[in-house]
């Protein structure tokens, strides 16, 4: 029987912004200053960031994941697809999972079922394929038209799965990107194509759209409990309306760790970077002090029905993740946790329990957090929580999900 | 007044009427009757003391629908070509505010036949080199989650003032103010948001196709559409003229409502 699976996700941060930061810029996306840029401390950040990915895959994590965003210090793949080709020849056993190339931002869609045709390739098979629409920050970056965003993304979405199990060459006549020949060489390795993962917080548009078409639902929110297991039972309620049921691999969550010998020690190891993700990547997006993009109502790509919604039910004063202001309540929003591998695997167990998610997407660079502690971390990881958790998942999954089998896991 | 629906090619309009005697259409801004805040304000009850004011709902704003086939300024003119055959309009006297004037404008460069006077407040619409029209959308980021003074100082001559505060206060977790403000975005967004920014860049040269009488009314302090844009307009229409109310901002028509009535008054009935 296949138990949870275990990804190691890194959002490459930019780790050198002066201690001053949050008294003179009102965000780190889309308009903080590159001239900020340090190009002689960045020399070989690039590698050191892939070099942790890398020893994910040799400690034996089931995934590595990667995502796109632009202009911003809070991660610094604008191209994701770079970072997945690199990895495809230093890696071999770990998924690669890019979550997602941002469909909207794009000209072209067919350069994405390209690019991600030649990794699946390139990985032998390897590749999950994300996508994902762009939140405020990028729609801002690249100007793209909200109210038309989601269009432009379940068309390009569907064009690229098209491409990939369609022979070709055929003429798509969609409005957004109407092409004459659709034919792409190569073709995905897996067949009938690498599995889709799309990103959303709570909306139930997405997770119909997602559920109409089979692919599997990442929840995006960082902050977990009750409103975690509401996700997922929502989700389950949509597959059921659509002739489909809930089993834990159609779900993948998001959360931080940070793993010491102790809880003492992991708090003190951790803090600096974690302060350092919550004040100054979170900045212009999970945070409402500053100018906060990811729920900005000026560039929001929700319908109407879906920000009244929102509206109801968030209150604008309300803190986000980023307006944390101390550790007791970092600890108890469970989006980052910190402890010894007991305290570590407790946590992450509750939470599997809870709402039986087959993929969590564990980010362990936190920030400017140094090397050598990510790496300490993910070791500790990999030989002390995984296994636990490895196990009981397992034993959770065939009382519950019998039907399960071990291709079931992307 | 009074407040029915039309159907403008399959989709819902919401359209507002006060006043007696010759019609006079009203294309509403961001902040403005179905923009910001859904009500008659004093400047267009002074418009209606001897014109029938007509405003229809842009659309997405207020109680008009969205129509998810407007993706350009040009599908937002053939939109509103049926929605003047709809009110039954086959000329007419024009007022337009912010995006409302850029509508009006694109409308009169095209059809001059339909229109006799055009009246513009604020309008974006133009290209003007070295005078770009200020970031709506970043201001509508509103600042600390509840901030949006950058969003008043963008629309008012002061953002302090009690008028800016009126009609756009900071956020209080109030739904139907916030979506009220996010619709008026979001149609802005349809035609605005990707360049070119709230602008046509050919609009300039095809407006001498309009030898009408044309009015550009503006605020002497508008941060969001300079006074070169009003100059502009004047210069490039036919028999253009252009009227600047100092101490005023974008929207000087909530600003200095009897002033800016009385210009557009005397310029209706000139």
């Amino acid at each position: 029987m296949p138990s949870v699976q275990l990804f190691c996700w890194h959002f490459m941060a930019y780790p050198h912004l002066p201690e001053d930061f949050d008294d003179n810029f009102e965000t780190s996306w889309a308009i903080l200053p590159n001239a900020m840029w340090d190009a002689e401390k960045s020399d070989g950040l690039y590698q050191e960031y892939i070099d942790q990915l890398v020893y994910a895959d040799e400690l034996g994590f089931d995934g590595l994941t990667l995502n796109e965003h632009h202009q911003t210090a809070y991660g610094l793949m604008p191209s994701p697809n770079m970072i997945a080709a690199a990895l495809t020849q230093r890696t071999s056993t770990a998924k690669i999972c890019v979550l997602g190339n941002l469909i909207p931002l794009h000209g072209n869609p067919m350069r994405i079922a390209e690019e991600y045709a030649m990794l699946d390739n390139m990985s032998g098979g390897r590749l999950i394929a994300g996508f994902a629409i762009g939140s405020g920050p990028e729609a801002f970056t690249y100007n793209v038209p909200q109210p038309q965003a989601r269009e432009r993304f379940w068309e390009g979405l569907d064009l690229i799965v098209r491409a990939w199990t369609e022979d070709g060459p055929f003429e798509h006549e969609g409005r957004n990107y109407p092409l004459r020949y659709v034919n792409p060489w190569p073709k995905p390795k897996q067949t009938p194509h690498p599995p889709v993962w799309v990103p959303g917080g709570m909306s139930v548009d997405t997770m119909h759209q997602l559920a109409k078409r089979g692919y599997d639902y990442f929840l995006s929110l960082r902050t977990h409990g009750r409103v975690t297991q509401q996700a997922v039972k929502r989700f389950a309620d949509v597959l059921e309306t659509h002739g489909d049921k809930y089993q834990p691999y159609r779900m993948g969550l998001l959360m931080s760790v940070y793993v010491a010998e102790t809880d003492e020690q992991a708090r003190e190891e951790a803090e600096e970077g974690v302060w350092y993700f919550l004040r100054y990547m979170l900045k212009g997006h999970l945070r409402r002090e500053g100018r906060q993009f990811t729920f900005g109502p000026g560039i929001n790509s929700q319908s109407v029905d879906t920000w009244e919604r929102y509206l109801q039910n968030n209150d604008p004063r309300s803190p986000l993740l980023g307006d944390l202001q101390n550790w007791d309540e970092v600890d108890a929003a469970g989006a980052i946790i910190v402890g010894s591998p007991e305290t570590v695997r407790k946590r992450l167990w509750d939470l599997l329990e809870m709402t039986e998610v087959g993929n969590l997407l564990i980010q362990f660079h936190l920030g400017n957090m140094p090397d050598h502690l990510v790496r300490k971390s993910m070791k500790l990881f990999a030989e002390q929580v995984a296994p636990a958790l490895k196990r009981d998942s397992t034993e959770l999954f065939a009382r519950k999900y019998p039907e399960l089998g071990e291709g079931d896991a992307s | 007044m009074n407040i029915r629906e039309i159907e403008v090619h399959g989709h819902k309009i919401q359209v507002s009427e006060t006043g007696s005697g010759e019609p006079l259409l009203y294309l509403h801004g961001f902040t403005d009757i179905h923009g910001a805040v859904d009500q008659w304000q004093p400047f267009h009850e002074a418009l209606a003391a001897d014109r029938t004011l007509i405003a229809p709902a842009q659309p997405c704003c207020a109680g008009s629908a969205e129509n998810p086939d407007l993706l350009s300024i040009e599908d937002v003119e053939f939109f509103y070509l049926e929605m003047l055959d709809a009110l039954g309009f086959e000329t007419i006297d024009v007022v337009g505010v912010c995006i409302g004037g850029w509508i009006a404008a694109e409308l009169a460069v095209r059809h001059p036949e339909r229109f006799n006077r055009l009246a513009l407040v604020g309008a974006c619409g133009l290209f003007v080199p070295g005078q770009p029209i200020a970031d709506l959308f970043y201001q509508g980021q509103p600042f600390n989650g509840t901030s949006y003074a950058g969003l008043r100082h963008l629309l008012f001559a002061d953002a302090d003032s009690a008028t800016a505060n009126d009609f756009i206060p900071d956020a209080k977790g109030e739904v139907e103010p916030e979506l009220t403000r996010y619709k008026a975005f979001r149609f802005a967004a349809r035609i605005g948001f990707r360049p070119p920014y709230l602008h046509d860049r050919k609009l300039s040269d095809r407006l001498a196709r309009f030898q009408g009488p044309a009015l550009a009314l503006w605020g002497g302090e508008d941060h969001l559409v300079p006074v070169s844009h009003g100059k502009a307009y004047r210069d490039g229409f036919g028999d253009g003229r252009l009227e600047v109310i100092p101490g005023a901002g974008h929207c000087v028509h909530l600003e200095q409502p009897d002033a800016a009535a009385a210009v557009i008054g005397r310029f209706l009935s000139e």
